[in-house]
């Protein structure tokens, strides 16, 4: 017997499709609703209705741990509203550096290349990790930009979506959201490489 | 309806609560004793001991009396290699499966041995439920606890268990989380906890956030094969120091070391093997194991994202944290005193009743929402394992996974789950193989197989899958890597019935002997009387002293036979015959009495 099909993460939990979320008020809903649904309760039900408890249960728990983390929201959201991370615009090819990144990935590659012929040469670790550590700087400061401008997207995702925009409008957020996340996931990997580095 | 309750089957001891008008309680014998030493062991009748009296025989049969069996459950015999020599019973099994437990000239699976504990558990709760006046006293449904750290296996196994020894296993639920529901009901608690759980053989951490009445699990983390156990083998090697002995005197110095251990949980200094033994060599010997408990308590707190400082409250739960040096580690990395109001050994059976109530209930006040300790994935391309539900997720949780076919009409793909945080396939523990069957034959790549796997609320997973194509439901074939078949749990089930038997057979047989003692002795104790002479002169029939003497005589013989029958038939016949003797004593005592001499001088 095929399972009617759940709402939405957002739906799921009574929420509208806006990404400011107040962490007190979904924690509350997630406990309501897992008074309701948890197997505990459906102990002496027919199996039909202890299935079904489980399933609406663990996808409550899928909804809430997505929803709970801003990153895995805008993740969420950009799937949602048809926007998977292969269909990016801005030419950047998932795997590849995105554009405006170019410049400090060639930089870092070039700084990590010296440090590992100075490891190579048997240079006192000192050296080259204070030169790591000053290369890290730079990508850093971009990651906070990015934090900031995510930050931005998300309240004008919350406006159009209040205002009940237009698609054109609504379309422009969504791939400006999906176009920091693409770069956000590369700056996490160029600062994971350089943690690499460092306890290597 | 009958009777539920809550088990803590531990790797030293096991309990069995209760919960009585919103009140759980542990189940205790006559003496007060509520801990049931989890030790089982085979007689030479094919009797089965449990208990205490299975602990004594490990000092007169050690190799066919087996132990710390937790640490066994669901694990293969190549698992057990390095531990199996600390170990007087066999432990064998075929490469690759299910390792076996040899105790005389009978071998035992893991969950076989648990059963028989559990099968006591349950005999204790119903003869204690029936000296209470509780009607309907059959114990059949239990909720039955696990190390939070238990993977997919062992906790099956668990459940394997239960169903062996006939109970139907409402729930498995975790050990730390059932101590903090039994907490729970101890104060209104409201913030975040830290339990820290260091029993017998297994260490766990979790850390819970609770609010009205909800108890979440945010991480949990340990190591299956840490606890005290490990500290007694440290022991053992020091006074034992690489001497051979046999299997009876290594358990007597195994039995010693737990004493002296126990001792200077109390006290500065003991002896051990006739030397004075310091509490702080002592923790200079375990300072490594406690040590290697922190690792896992850093990585839950990572995990649940909070500094060691923002717990509100610590609680400590197993018998291996009386131990000072543990409290003192555990109370240096939160900065605070931790909890130890409740007994150690008691507060998981406590917990455990307390879930069982609300499962039969259906109350709502109180709801634990735990996790699974261990990231579930699958094996892809190149030996790498790719993750489908993460460790930490609440459960139950779902995930699901597309998989297609490889060359042109293929009806069957394999799949290999896999539970651990390793990369490699090679590094994580296997789960079970499957074999996806019944797709539709169609060219490569355009079957679309979608797999469903399901973590329940006992943390155990099921699978499920469905070729979108054609809407074809497949079937699923389970090969649990470490783990018993249903059939082989059934037949357990039905082997364990007959030897029920045999094993009832054989405590009706030790009870009638005990009584024929009891009778041969007060016998002999009249006949000692001090005025017996006189009494046989004036007050008994001829030659009756006669006739007592030869049926003493008579049960004597029969007494180490295996004929119950027959014993009771002597014991019986000895009692009509000294009927009239028993009383013309109790006449005597009476009489002499009212002479005013004292009875305990006749």
């Amino acid at each position: 017997m095929a399972q009617p099909r759940l709402a939405d993460f957002f739906s799921f939990l009574g929420l509208p499709r806006k990404l400011r979320i107040d962490m007190v008020d979904l924690e509350q809903r997630y406990r309501a609703l897992s008074r309701q649904f948890h197997p505990d309760y459906f102990y002496n039900a027919p199996p039909a209705d202890r299935r079904g408890a489980v399933e609406r249960s663990s996808y409550l728990n899928d909804a809430y741990r997505t929803l709970k983390n801003p990153i895995a929201r805008v993740e969420y959201l950009l799937k949602l509203e048809g926007l998977t991370p292969e269909q990016s615009a801005g030419g950047s090819r998932q795997g590849g550096p995105p554009q405006s990144l170019l410049e400090e990935v060639f930089a870092l590659n070039e700084e990590l290349d010296e440090v590992r012929e100075q490891k190579a040469a048997g240079a006192p670790p000192e050296e080259w990790r204070a030169r790591l550590d000053k290369a890290r700087r730079p990508i850093e400061a971009k990651r906070a930009e990015h934090e900031s401008q995510l930050q931005a997207l998300s309240e004008r995702w919350d406006a159009v979506a209040d205002a009940g925009g237009a698609n054109g409008d609504r379309r422009k957020v969504l791939e400006a959201l999906r176009e920091r996340l693409l770069e956000r996931n590369y700056i996490n990997n160029l600062l994971a490489g350089i943690e690499k580095e460092l306890s290597a | 309806m009958s009777k539920v309750v809550g088990i803590d089957l531990g790797t030293t001891n096991s309990l069995v609560a209760y919960v009585k008008d919103g009140v759980p309680l542990v189940v205790r014998d006559e003496s007060g004793d509520g801990l049931v030493p989890s030790v089982v062991s085979a007689a030479e009748g094919g009797a089965i001991v449990v208990g205490r009296e299975a602990e004594r025989r490990l000092l007169t049969h050690a190799q066919r009396t087996a132990y710390s069996i937790k640490r066994f459950m669901g694990r293969g015999r190549e698992d057990m290699q390095h531990e199996a020599e600390h170990f007087p019973f066999r432990v064998s099994g075929e490469a690759g499966g299910v390792v076996r437990i040899g105790l005389g000239d009978r071998e035992f699976t893991p969950p076989e041995i648990s059963a028989f504990v559990l099968r006591e558990l349950k005999r204790r709760a119903e003869s204690f439920f029936a000296t209470h006046g509780e009607v309907d006293n059959e114990v059949d449904r239990a909720v039955i606890t696990v190390p939070a750290y238990f993977n997919d296996a062992q906790r099956t196994a668990t459940r394997d268990a239960g169903r062996i020894a006939g109970l139907d296993v409402l729930r498995i639920i975790n050990e730390p989380t059932a101590a903090s529901l039994a907490y729970g009901l101890e104060r209104k608690h409201a913030g975040l906890i830290a339990v820290y759980d260091l029993g017998g053989g297994t260490f766990d951490i979790s850390i819970l956030r609770v609010e009205d009445g909800v108890f979440q699990v945010l991480a949990t983390n340990g190591d299956t094969h840490l606890g005290g156990d490990d500290i007694d083998v440290l022991l053992m090697d020091r006074v034992l120091g690489g001497r051979a002995r046999s299997a009876e005197e290594t358990q007597a110095v195994r039995q010693a070391v737990i004493r002296a251990k126990w001792e200077l949980s109390e006290r500065e200094e003991t002896t051990l093997d006739g030397k004075r033994f310091t509490r702080a060599e002592f923790e200079a010997l375990i300072a490594a194991i406690v040590g290697r408990t922190l690792g896992p308590v850093r990585q839950a707190l990572a995990d649940a994202e909070l500094q060691p400082s923002q717990i509100d409250e610590v609680v400590l739960v197993g018998g291996s944290t009386r131990i000072p040096l543990v409290r003192r580690k555990v109370e240096e990395l939160f900065g605070r005193k931790p909890h130890s109001e409740l007994n150690p050994d008691e507060v998981v059976a406590l917990g455990a009743a307390v879930q069982a109530d609300i499962l039969v209930t259906g109350n709502r006040e109180m709801l634990l929402l735990d996790v699974t300790p261990l990231s579930l994935g699958i094996e892809t391309m190149g030996g790498v394992t790719s993750k489908i539900i993460m460790r930490n997720s609440t459960i139950p949780a779902s995930g699901s996974e597309m998989f297609t076919t490889a060359v042109d009409n293929q009806t069957a793909v394999d799949i290999h789950v896999l539970q651990g945080e390793r990369e490699l396939v090679a590094d994580n523990r296997s789960l079970a193989r499957f074999k996806l069957r019944g797709i539709p034959p169609m060219p490569a790549g355009l079957a679309r197989v979608h797999v469903q796997f399901q973590i329940d609320a006992n943390g155990i997973l099921s699978v499920t899958a469905r070729e979108l194509k054609t809407d074809v439901e497949q079937t699923i074939e389970v090969k649990p890597s470490y783990g018993l078949t249903d059939e082989e749990v059934e037949r357990m089930l039905l082997d364990s019935f007959e030897h029920a038997e045999a094993d009832f057979a054989a405590r009706l047989l030790i009870e009638a002997r005990n009584e024929a003692e009891n009778v041969i002795q007060a016998t002999e104790k009249s006949l000692r009387h001090p005025e017996m002479a006189e009494i046989e002169k004036t007050e008994l029939a001829a030659g009756e002293r006669q006739k007592i003497e030869s049926i003493v005589a008579g049960l004597k013989m029969v007494l180490n036979s295996k004929d119950r029958e027959t014993i009771q038939n002597w014991t019986r016949a000895l009692n009509d015959a000294t009927q009239h003797l028993a009383e013309v004593v109790m006449n005597r005592t009476v009489k002499a009495a009212l002479a005013g001499k004292n009875i305990e001088d006749v």
